[in-house]
């Protein structure tokens, strides 16, 4: 079955790593470039995310997401390289277009952290199942209606993409076009919207059953078939994420107070 | 105090007017198998739903009598508390599985983890069911990557894990080859042996027989008869209650071979014992009898070095060869054997990646879906795979209006296609308010009316019971007769051996078998390594021959 998760089970070390570590590096690779508000705070941490993907042997499977922000990055260094309201020195000019120091250093500051997001992010998301994230979830009491509808997403939206697929073929057999000009889409849209429409329906209601029926709604304390234990590593890891935001929260008090 | 007791049960569902359920009674020990018969609507699964709570409490709806399991009422105890006591399993496996879980292992652990039960013992149990469903080597598996057939195992594996003491099927076998029907029909009984109460919903008549203990027969919500499946199969009412009783039962009709008890004998076992008590007796043996075209059959497909794989490193077809010509031909084989996969090669659905598919000597490979729209039609398996339209008969016009046909021409085929498919006077009805089995007909009708020279059915007898199966026979011999080439998945041998003169076995993208019904059911190697069985008037011949 296609799937929509990105999770890749390699058997590296940061796949093994527990989900919560992870997202506690997630929370001090956001947070401590903001609380230092240094753009070196950016480029430590997107270093950093390189190294642990790489070690990780993920960073293949993150180069799309990277060259996915490059696009987005060039046009903000475009936009305020070349007409920021702060500009006031320009620092090169490639023929008429010149370019100023505050306006890329302002587009510098915005592209890192957009880079900074993504690779910690691809870190989370490449490397954890997400079954696994919300029955780690559950298991500090998050409800297990949210965690089913999470994991029911990765399961069921790949499965109405085949449905999908299948309805597509069922009307072509019965003659009609779902390709070509516009009007011949528009066309479509509904002989294939509909029965999706329908079947998803039919299929929530014998499924709520189904779920019924398998004591989805039993009061009382869940089991857990792969309760992951945090290792040795795992509280290595988050203390020095912690101990890094504590770091750079107090750096960022001192700053202030001083 | 019975294990189960059902007293005065009737049920109305919300807005409608008639009992789904009307005033039934029975009781049920520990360890009883029982059937349920009835033609659709009868009200077979409703009743199972109200053994677990679902009925009135997941449908709402006017509820009176009372159903106990165990001394537990079932309509007031939650549907959740209930299921550690009744499991059950439904016809569409598909439907039945949580949807948030990986893998085969995690989806059956899914109803023991939200009792909270023990890891360990959860181990225990999945070691246990896996192996005996025989899905253990799935079981890293995603559930969704499965087979129809496969899936149901896992679907049946999932609720038996939970340890129920009543075992509710709602025809669990419908989508199975007839050896994974009968593997599931003797886990089933295997269960029934250790204590479990088996009630289960089924259109196989003979493997009711054959396994129940007792039938409950329902019409139109009433019970007619709870008793030995000899008594009810003797009824002499069953055609008029839409039951076709085993084959067995018809042929000891028909031959007026009885039981001591005067009823008529519905297993084998029993005509051989029979026969045995009268040796001077002298039957017709049963036979097959293989339709023959009057003219010489044209010729429609040649299939020629075929290959065809979805992914490189297996491929479903390689050098496969075949001819079809105008005589109504049923391809059989096991789940998985590659037959959906031939259709959709014949229908253009997919491209063959070596070889040719000729029709009508052109080749086809390459054409698209929907120029050959026109002249193959290919009914799909699931009828809500294409239904968008608010009434049938817009449905049934959507195709011919697609393929160029005029207004009223179109309009002319579709009422020719409904009356085909006894659904004239569903013609202004919105298909969704319409049973699945009248779906399945409305889609049939909506390919019969583009009048196209080749119609493909996948799998049309899914769903229906005596009189919906009567409607296909009679719709594959008219076309057949319009000189039409009807090419079907099929399932039931016995429906193979009646309406089709042509047989094709296929196993694992393999021709392991063509020719008319007779030549073909007794080879029985190509039988087995097909996982299939004889039809059942065969399966009796051979019995009788043994005893003769």
């Amino acid at each position: 079955m296609k799937t929509i998760s990105l999770y890749t089970n390699n058997g590296s070390w940061l796949t093994q790593l527990h989900p919560f570590t992870k997202l506690w590096y997630l929370a001090a690779a956001i947070c401590i470039p903001l609380l230092t508000g240094s753009v070196w705070g950016f480029a430590v941490m997107i270093i950093i995310s390189f190294v642990l993907l790489k070690s990780g042997r993920l960073i293949k499977k993150a180069l799309p997401l990277i060259a996915f922000s490059f696009t987005i990055i060039l046009t903000i260094f475009l936009i305020h390289g070349l007409v920021n309201q702060q500009n006031k020195n320009v620092l090169f000019a490639i023929g008429f277009l010149r370019f100023y120091k505050e306006g890329l250093l302002y587009a510098a500051h915005i592209g890192l952290n957009i880079l900074n997001m993504l690779l910690s992010f691809a870190i989370v998301v490449l490397s954890t199942r997400p079954s696994e994230l919300v029955d780690e979830l559950e298991r500090k009491g998050f409800s297990p209606r949210f965690g089913y509808i999470i994991n029911s997403v990765f399961q069921i939206i790949p499965q109405m993409m085949g449905t999908m697929h299948t309805i597509t073929d069922a009307q072509r057999s019965r003659g009609m076009e779902t390709e070509g000009s516009l009007l011949v889409r528009i066309k479509a849209f509904l002989p294939l919207i509909s029965p999706v429409v329908m079947s998803a329906l039919t299929a929530t209601r014998e499924r709520a059953i189904a779920l019924e029926v398998r004591g989805f709604g039993a009061k009382g304390l869940k089991t857990w078939m792969h309760p992951h234990q945090k290792t040795k590593a795992d509280r290595i890891f988050s203390w020095l994420c912690i101990a890094g935001l504590i770091l750079a929260l107090a750096g960022r008090i001192y700053l202030w107070l001083s | 105090m019975a294990f189960l007791e059902v007293e005065h049960l009737k049920y109305r569902y919300p807005h409608t007017k008639k009992l789904a359920l009307d005033d039934i009674s029975f009781t049920a020990e520990k360890g009883e198998f029982i059937g349920i018969i009835g033609e659709n609507g009868a009200g077979k699964s409703t009743l199972s739903q109200a053994f677990c709570g679902l009925v009135p409490q997941f449908y709402k709806g006017a509820y009176g009598g009372k159903v106990t399991v165990d001394g537990i009422a079932a309509a007031t105890t939650p549907t959740a508390e209930l299921c550690k006591k009744v499991g059950l399993i439904f016809q569409n496996p598909f439907n039945q599985l949580s949807g948030a879980k990986d893998t085969v292992w995690d989806e059956v652990a899914f109803g023991l983890e939200n009792f909270g039960v023990p890891a360990e013992q959860i181990h225990e149990r999945l070691d246990k069911v896996l192996h005996q469903l025989d899905i253990w080597q799935f079981r890293e598996k995603n559930p969704f990557d499965l087979s129809g057939g496969q899936m149901q195992r896992v679907a049946i594996a999932s609720v038996l894990a939970m340890e129920p003491e009543i075992l509710l099927l709602d025809e669990p076998t419908s989508q199975l080859d007839p050896q994974g029907s009968e593997e599931v029909f003797h886990t089933v009984e295997l269960l029934a042996q250790t204590g479990i109460t088996i009630f289960m919903i089924e259109q196989k008549m003979e493997k009711l027989a054959s396994y129940c203990d007792k039938i409950l027969l329902l019409h139109e919500g009433k019970q007619i008869a709870f008793d030995t499946p000899e008594k009810i199969f003797s009824r002499p009412d069953l055609a008029e209650l839409g039951i076709c009783p085993p084959y067995v039962t018809r042929y000891c009709v028909e031959q007026h071979i009885f039981r001591p008890d005067g009823t008529y004998p519905v297993v084998v076992e029993d005509v051989k014992e029979a026969l045995k008590r009268d040796k001077e007796r002298k039957v017709t043996l049963p036979q097959l009898a293989d339709t023959v075209l009057a003219e010489a059959p044209e010729n429609r497909f040649d299939v020629r070095n075929l290959k065809f794989s979805y992914t490189e490193d297996h491929p479903i077809f390689e050098n496969f060869q075949l001819s079809l010509d105008q005589r109504p031909t049923a391809i059989i084989g096991q789940n998985g054997a590659g037959k959906t996969t031939l259709v959709r090669l014949l229908k253009g659905l997919l491209k063959p990646s070596a070889g040719t598919i000729l029709y009508q000597g052109e080749d086809i490979s390459r054409r698209t879906v929907a120029s050959l729209a026109g002249q193959v039609g290919y009914v799909f398996q699931n009828p809500d795979d294409q239904i968008f339209k608010y009434k049938v008969i817009d449905e049934v016009m959507f195709g011919p209006l697609n393929i160029g046909m005029p207004k009223e021409k179109a309009m002319e085929k579709a009422m020719e296609a409904l009356a085909l498919t006894e659904l004239t006077p569903y013609a202004g009805e919105n298909p969704y308010d319409l049973e699945l089995s009248q779906r399945k007909l409305v889609a049939i009708a909506s390919v019969l009316a583009m009048d196209t020279d080749v119609i493909i059915l996948d799998e049309p007898t899914i769903a229906q019971d005596y009189s919906g199966k009567e409607i296909i026979r009679n719709i594959i011999a008219s076309l057949s007769e319009q000189g039409k080439l009807v090419l079907a998945i099929l399932h039931d041998m016995d429906f193979v051996a009646q309406c089709f003169s042509r047989v094709v076995v296929l196993a694992h993208g393999q021709l392991l078998a063509d020719g008319t019904p007779s030549e073909v059911f007794v080879q029985e190697d190509v039988l087995k390594k097909a996982a299939l069985d004889m039809p059942h008037p065969l399966q009796l011949r051979k019995a009788l021959e043994q005893i003769q």
